[in-house]
């Protein structure tokens, strides 16, 4: 084989070897036969999930249940922090409402009259 | 329902889509033997290219409500076939195309055969060399009669990235059987 004629011969080569071929009955009856009922559940669509989550059914659905447990804990996190402030601000608050600073003011004399509240 | 198998993939596919049986297992006989066939000329291992048509076509199924006709049915399943023989060759080592057997070749003389066979035996074997990627691109080009530009979209690569894999590919076949032709 020269050189010359190799590109040739690859090319026809290529061609020939790399045909496709009659696939085997056997194969493709093994396949299909795999193929067969009980089906794996389909993936939903992205767009499809508020109508999923609007149906009003009372059979269980991990969508339904996984929507009311991120439900429930949104709600749980809004209630115990609000919604201006997060929660590792919380302790802040206490301790400003606790210290004894804040009292001395509310229980100071009248500057005129020397009463106290 | 029309259960026709003259139904166009993409009205079978919106069939598929709202979980219709009946238009998967249409959609499966048409389009089985083609990827079983692509899947074994990739992988070169018949039980590999079984496991792999199966799991593409239960892709197919599984994806059919979240899919968009943005390409044709068939190249959207080749590039699934295409993917899954890939990650199947990341994992697995080659199995030599020895065990393919012999390749029918039409030729008269008997002769003239049997040295093509040879020569055709040391290409698939040069192929089985090759890099996975290579040989899908060789597989898809030369196999399948297929563009470059339908290569790249399979693929999911460049126009240019294709045609490197092809001019490396070729280098690499004819460094390979001028070895072999050398010690021949």
């Amino acid at each position: 084989m020269t050189n010359n004629q190799r590109p040739d011969f690859l090319d026809a080569a290529l061609k020939r070897v790399a045909a496709p071929r009659e696939a085997d009955d056997a194969a493709i009856a093994r396949v299909l036969g795999r193929l067969r009922p009980p089906l794996p559940r389909q993936k939903v669509a992205f767009w499809r999930w508020p109508a999923v989550l609007l149906d009003w059914q009372f059979t269980p659905s991990w969508s339904r249940m996984a929507a009311l447990a991120c439900s429930a804990l949104l709600g749980f996190y809004i209630g115990i922090a609000g919604l201006d402030r997060s929660l590792d601000q919380l302790d802040q608050t206490t301790t400003v409402a606790s210290n004894a600073d804040g009292g001395f003011f509310v229980f100071d004399p009248e500057p005129l009259s020397g009463a106290r509240p | 329902m029309d259960d026709s198998n003259d139904a166009s993939d993409l009205a079978l596919m919106a069939r598929v889509a709202q979980g219709d049986e009946t238009a998967f297992r249409i959609l499966s006989r048409r389009h089985v033997p083609a990827m079983l066939g692509l899947a074994r000329r990739i992988l070169g291992n018949a039980a590999d290219a079984e496991d792999v048509a199966q799991e593409a076509m239960l892709r197919v199924w599984t994806h059919a409500p979240r899919w968009q006709p943005l390409a044709a049915f068939r190249t959207w399943l080749t590039r699934i076939v295409v993917n899954l023989c890939l990650d199947r060759k990341r994992r697995a080592a080659w199995v030599d195309l020895d065990e393919v057997g012999e390749i029918a070749d039409p030729a008269p003389d008997a002769g003239e055969a049997v040295e093509q066979n040879e020569r055709d035996g040391m290409v698939q074997r040069a192929i089985g060399q090759l890099p996975a990627r290579q040989r899908t691109a060789i597989v898809l080009t030369y196999g399948d009669g297929m563009s470059n530009a339908e290569v790249a979209e399979v693929m999911g690569t460049t126009v240019s990235a294709v045609e490197t894999l092809l001019v490396r590919a070729k280098q690499n076949l004819r460094r390979v059987l001028g070895d072999t032709a050398e010690e021949a």
